[in-house]
């Protein structure tokens, strides 16, 4: 461009910046007649600001008096604050009503654009400019759809699907699932055997969605800032007291101040790594105000210790499967690809093996997958289902139950594939070309290697299920087209999470690689997760960062950072510790886990020692929420643990007074996401289940209205984030100076979502449904590719370039590039590991019928699956509606007890009867249930799901009887194997007998 | 006119307690007068799938029946109180709000124990089949709406049309049906019907088969009843009988085996027969 074009462009940019801020003082003035609320923000300052070229070749000055605003043209000494571009052509970029994003953070990054004076003067400045443009949803209240009886129908997303609220004055008068209109896109149809199915055009919801106005209107919620009584930050602590001493309210202004002086005064004393903070795994719905967001960006900002997470679904595939065939980037999960078709199409029988999706909905599915199962039905297609438990998948489906002994059902896998060697009843031509190894794992499955060949009849001493029984799936299985559904979605499962997992896992994969995986009929999956979805438009999920700028740590590197400008955020203190010994770490002040890195398949070899080198150890806690005491094992160690002194300060953030927040010295209330604003897509999650809407029958994306304004003081966890933020300086750090509703517009625009709805009409109608692609260009069934020796040809970006050993994007990721029977990470890293050989093996539990003198005292092999009617601690307790769900809690006399099941002969013999309570113990602890006599467990096997939200310990919180169903009190905090750092709370013996002690 | 029926699935009911919890959610804290007055936060549910099991290990079964208000036509509510209870034209009872205060002898008026006693309004009250709402525009009561499979649904025809799919869908009343009900049930036989199962084996050298080529029958008194083929498990179940229907013969034949005969009593629960093994001829 010549000097001539430059020059005009100058001058163009000038003035039209120029009229910009002409117009500002008239514009924010005309708001404030339109708008009380606008008035009184601007009553709030009496102050000058000076917007400025840094070259002071044009200036302007605003006076903000008594909430009217003044300007005049010109360059002012002493203004309170000053607004600084660069040069012009920055300024017009930036103040132009449709500002652009990417131009707005590289001034900001490049010191392009400063916004200099007292932070509380800046901050209401800037806030105050960003609300003109937000003006007609802040204060003109326009958004949502006006229902003829004068409510007003909002939306919003939960762990259990996207929900219509319907709210009058400020108050939500209900919560429904989504019935669509006219105007929203007709669903897929799928072509099964001569029928044709659709599924129905609205959304589902899980019962924990249903119960959520409750929740919101809980009597448990923190309403105020709380303080501990005994605790004073700047006197005696007491720390022995948390869990026992009550609360007192305190000013949102002492809260903060306490908070911010902690977190400087232990950063300064210890240094780096002193502050810890963990949330639970799930978080309220929501895109940028989730932990993997607002929290992230915050504590990257702050420095914090981490906690390393488990992949707590997965364990098993994690851990052990991944080893066989990949997928790393998912956990050891599998691609899920238009399995619901091929299944319907190609598939002659389905095992359900430690898969109860009817119960966990896979994970956020709602109850999308309920509808195609009973196609499933309709099609005839037979049923088998493996479990300990007649879980509610099952009870629906019908077909045949095999209920193995908790932790063998690796023994059992292990006899079909011995049946299938010996009958020849596999692919073998599958076999040959596609994998490597086989005849290593043949040895030991047929015998050779120790002298056992592993027949029906062998696993039965094991498992307990008829040799009939096991010979009869196998011969069936050889014969038939068969998909298999591990875990609720895929890769998940019971069974994955007890002592030694992993083989279950590894045997899962091996059976069906031995039948072909890929081929047509022959995958994972039950109905849960593979719709026939339009998987390119681009909709992130949770887990893709949101807002947090932490490209490394949380998915954002992958999907996000070409499409949504943001600064970036790093944690420098690289700190962490294993989230499975938190109690250990803080009581014993070292741990050590291995990490499982999603990178690569070896990165989970290493190990993370605690306390990191140069790094504090912890001694100031910020917790998010109250549900690890629920939902970890063993975990009356976190009472414990709170109640020693090496943990200086513990503050939580919680919507309600439950579980682990009664812990905290200072409780900050957090608002739900009915309160605030956000954006999100139904049951995507991104992250770890790449696709994770492929559970649904709709791509549904939303924004997430502010329903109704925040309960009592709460606040959102971003409002609360940005709080503290600015007590410590970081405010425009932390979020840009963009509030939350900022937020969610910014992340709309960087979607797909503006080539099809405007953010005006999204505001308006709450929702859009993502039209399905034509049936010619669904997405190819998933592993079809590796069957065929091809090319990888679905639509996913893992696992990493370098993780390819041939040539790129041919094969799995392994070093052959085959499925390796044999699997040669493990080799490599310790061919002898007795606890995970590099072939899938049977080895019995340390805490199962085998572990003799545990099992001579606690005699019963308790399972504890995922909750059904609350998600994990989300439903559970704070008096909500699930309570009265008679198959989550049992009232007697006058307690709504968690429910334990029990096969009724062992009931006799205990002499306990239905409703009886009980005390459920062993050598970790005790818990109070009510009992349910059922058929729907053989002898010797109980069932109690985890996740109780509160824990009421009848005495010394961390010894006492538990009193609230915590049934995590009772299960082994030891790891799944030992070189990993993964649960095995399904390996659990216990004893029961009537409870004839007092229940206060 | 077009009257308002409700029809229950059994087999599509999956148990999420999704109807009571709408219920919960449209009618804790709110006030829909004059409708009724707001519903008791615990105790007190006006629909309530419950929760029945039949058959033992591994031929468990469970089944969730959702039970509410029936909207009968002869509704004996009304028949006792017929100055609190109103039959709309449209087939909906209704109870009096005002009337209704301080009767808890309306509770025991129904025979289907739809009718709860409000302890905090110290009130009798039941399902509207959420009137407020249909008389509104809605399609379908709140508890419809939640179902994910629509076990629970609603048709809104005259009853001369209604009658012809109860027909067709062989729909049932829960009981008798002598109070003329508008809420019916399909495949109530999981229910109130029972099975006998059992499992078939014989001996290929010295191991245990399952007997899928067997065919079982069922006789009653000399007369074959029902027959199958053994699943690929070597197992049968004949369902759907009466309870206390008698003894009945079970007969497992299998090529060249002998014949298994065994009698088989079946009173108020499922049978499950003992392991069962065909012996060389």
């Amino acid at each position: 461009m010549g000097r001539k074009a430059d020059k005009g462009l100058e001058i163009f940019d000038k003035t039209v910046l120029g009229g910009t801020l002409f117009a500002l003082d008239k514009t924010l003035n005309a708001l404030a007649l339109a708008f009380p609320e606008f008035k009184m923000e601007l009553r709030k300052k009496n102050i000058t600001v000076q917007m400025k070229l840094r070259d002071e070749s044009f200036g302007r000055l605003l006076k903000f008096k008594d909430g009217f605003v003044t300007s005049n043209n010109g360059i002012f000494k002493d203004a309170d604050v000053e607004m600084v571009f660069e040069d012009e052509n920055v300024a017009r970029k930036v103040v132009a009503l449709i500002r652009d994003q990417a131009e707005f953070v590289n001034a900001a990054k490049s010191g392009s654009l400063a916004l200099n004076g007292p932070d509380e003067e800046a901050m209401w400045f800037s806030a105050l400019l960003l609300k003109v443009f937000a003006f007609d949803v802040l204060y003109a209240k326009n958004y949502g759809t006006k229902m003829p009886n004068g409510e007003k129908r909002y939306v919003t997303g939960t762990n259990g699907g996207p929900l219509f609220v319907y709210v009058k004055d400020d108050k939500i008068v209900r919560v429904t699932p989504i019935d669509f209109d006219e105007e929203d896109a007709e669903p897929w149809t799928i072509t099964a055997r001569g029928k044709k199915f659709s599924p129905p055009k609205r959304t589902t919801a899980a019962p924990y969605a249903m119960g959520w106005k409750s929740m919101v209107y809980s009597p448990d919620r923190v309403l105020y800032p709380m303080k501990r009584v005994d605790f004073d930050p700047d006197g005696e602590r007491n720390y022995e007291n948390r869990g026992v001493s009550g609360y007192e309210r305190i000013s949102w202004d002492e809260a903060l101040d306490i908070v911010s002086r902690e977190i400087i005064r232990v950063r300064q004393t210890y240094g780096a790594g002193a502050v810890f903070h963990t949330s639970g795994s799930h978080h309220t719905w929501g895109n940028c105000g989730y932990y993997l967001s607002a929290a992230k960006r915050f504590f990257n900002c702050l420095g914090a210790t981490n906690a390393a997470l488990n992949p707590d679904s997965w364990e098993g595939f994690a851990w052990g499967a991944t080893h066989h065939y990949g997928g790393s980037a998912r956990n050891g999960g599998c691609e899920p690809y238009s399995t619901v078709e091929d299944c319907m199409q190609n598939s002659e029988m389905i095992v359900f093996w430690s898969s109860d999706p009817e119960s966990t909905a896979g994970v956020y599915g709602a109850q999308e997958g309920t509808i195609r199962r009973e196609w499933i039905k309709k099609l005839g297609i037979p049923v088998v289902h493996i479990d300990p438990y007649f879980n509610s998948t099952a009870a629906f489906m019908g077909g045949r139950w095999i209920a193995p002994y908790p932790g063998t059902d690796a023994a059992l896998a292990l006899a079909i594939a011995n049946v299938w060697m010996n009958q020849g009843t596999y692919d073998k031509e599958y076999v040959a070309d596609r994998t490597k190894g086989f005849e290593k794992w043949e040895e030991y499955v047929m015998g050779k290697t120790d002298g056992v060949p592993k027949t029906p009849e062998w696993q039965e001493e094991h498992t307990g299920v008829a040799a009939r029984t096991v010979r009869a799936l196998a011969e069936e299985w050889g014969r038939k087209k068969t998909y298999l559904a591990c875990g609720g979605i895929t890769s998940f499962g019971c069974a994955g999470r007890t002592a030694f997992g992993t083989e279950w896992a590894r045997a899962m994969v091996c059976l069906i690689a031995m039948q072909g995986l890929g081929k047509p009929g022959v995958n994972f999956g039950g109905l849960q997760y593979g719709t026939p979805l339009d998987t390119r438009f681009f909709f992130p999920g949770y887990a893709d960062g949101g807002f947090s700028g932490d490209y490394m740590g949380t998915g954002a590197g992958v999907n996000i950072y070409n499409r949504m400008p943001q600064s970036p955020s790093v944690n420098s203190e690289t700190q962490l510790i294993p989230r499975l010994r938190i109690p250990e770490a803080i009581m014993d002040g070292k741990t050590e886990a291995n990490h499982m890195g999603v990178y690569s398949v070896q990165a989970q070899f290493a190990k993370i020692k605690y306390p990191a080198p140069g790094h504090s150890t912890v001694k100031m806690y910020y917790k998010y929420g109250g549900s690890h005491i629920g939902t970890q094992p063993d975990s009356k160690r976190f009472a414990r643990m709170y109640r020693c002194d090496s943990l200086e300060f513990v503050v939580n953030q919680s919507i309600w007074m439950e579980g682990e927040a009664k812990f905290a010295d200072i409780i900050l209330p957090a608002c739900t996401n009915f309160e605030r604003w956000d954006i999100a897509e139904s049951a995507n999650s991104g992250g770890y289940i790449d696709k994770t809407y492929l559970q649904n029958n709709h791509r549904v994306v939303f924004v997430q209205h502010k329903c109704i304004e925040p309960l009592g003081e709460s606040k959102s966890d971003f409002d609360i984030f940005q709080a503290v933020a600015n007590k410590l300086g970081l405010w425009q750090v932390f979020s840009e100076g963009n509030s939350e509703y900022d937020w969610a517009k910014r992340y709309f625009e960087c979607t797909d979502l503006p080539k099809k709805i405007s953010w005006h009409k999204l505001l308006k109608k709450g929702y859009y449904v993502v039209p399905p692609l034509p049936e010619n260009r669904r997405d190819p069934v998933a592993f079809n590719w590796f069957a065929k020796g091809i090319k990888k040809d679905t639509p996913e970006l893992s696992p990493l370039p370098s993780e390819h050993y041939g040539r790129y994007n041919e094969g799995l990721q392994t070093p052959s590039g085959k499925f390796e029977f044999e699997a040669q990470t493990l080799k490599m890293f310790d061919p002898n590991d007795e606890e995970r050989l590099p072939i899938c093996t049977y080895i019995p539990s340390w805490e199962g019928r085998d572990a003799k003198e545990l099992y001579s005292r606690f005699p019963l092999q308790l399972i504890s699956p995922h909750v059904k009617y609350s998600f994990h601690t989300m439903g559970d307790g704070k008096d909500s509606n699930i309570n009265d769900i008679e198959e989550h809690r049992k009232l007697v006399d006058g307690f709504r007890y968690w429910i334990f099941r029990m096969n009724p002969e062992d009931a006799q013999k205990r002499g306990l009867k239905e409703n009886d309570v009980i005390e459920v113990y062993n050598d970790r602890g005790s818990v109070l249930c009510a009992l349910e006599v059922t058929q729907r467990l053989p002898k010797g096997i109980v069932h109690s799901f985890e996740a109780c939200a509160d824990y009421k310990p009848l005495g010394e919180p961390g010894y006492a009887v538990e009193k609230n169903g915590c049934i995590n009190n009772l299960t082994p905090s030891r790891f799944i194997t030992k070189n990993a750092h993964g649960l095995a709370v399904n390996s659990c013996l216990v004893e029961v007998r009537k409870w004839e002690g007092e229940n206060k | 006119m077009e009257k308002w029926h409700i029809v229950v699935d059994i087999e599509k009911c999956v148990g999420c307690f999704n109807c009571m919890l709408a219920c919960k959610d449209e009618h804790v804290g709110n006030k829909w007068l004059p409708y009724t007055d707001e519903q008791q936060k615990h105790e007190n549910k006006w629909i309530n799938p419950e929760k029945h099991e039949r058959g033992s290990v591994p031929f468990t079964e469970i089944c969730f029946v959702p039970h509410m208000c029936q909207h009968c036509d002869e509704a004996p509510c009304e028949k006792k109180f017929p100055d609190v209870v109103t039959k709309r034209p449209d087939g909906i009872v209704l109870l009096d709000v005002k009337k209704a205060k301080g009767k808890k002898e309306l509770a025991d008026a129904c025979p289907y124990g739809a009718i709860v006693w409000n302890e905090e309004l110290k009130t009798a009250q039941k399902c509207t089949l959420c009137a407020h709402l249909l008389d509104d525009g809605w399609t379908e009561p709140r508890c419809v709406q939640s179902c994910p499979l629509r076990a629970l649904s609603i048709v809104h025809c005259e009853d001369t049309e209604f009658e012809k799919l109860a027909d067709k869908q062989n729909l049932k009343p829960i009981t008798n049906g002598s109070n003329q009900p508008r809420v019916l049930y399909k495949n109530l036989y999981k229910f109130n019907k029972v099975f006998v199962a059992g499992a078939l084996a014989f001996l290929d050298g010295d191991i245990e088969k399952a007997a899928v080529d067997a065919r079982i029958s069922l006789s009653l008194n000399g007369k074959k009843l029902l027959e199958q083929k053994a699943d690929f498990f070597g197992e049968f179940k004949f369902d759907k009988l009466p309870k206390n229907s008698g003894t009945f013969t079970v007969e497992c034949l299998m090529e060249g085996y002998n014949p298994i005969r065994q009698e088989v009593t079946v009173g108020n629960e499922c049978v499950k027969m003992e392991l069962m093994t065909f012996e060389g001829r």
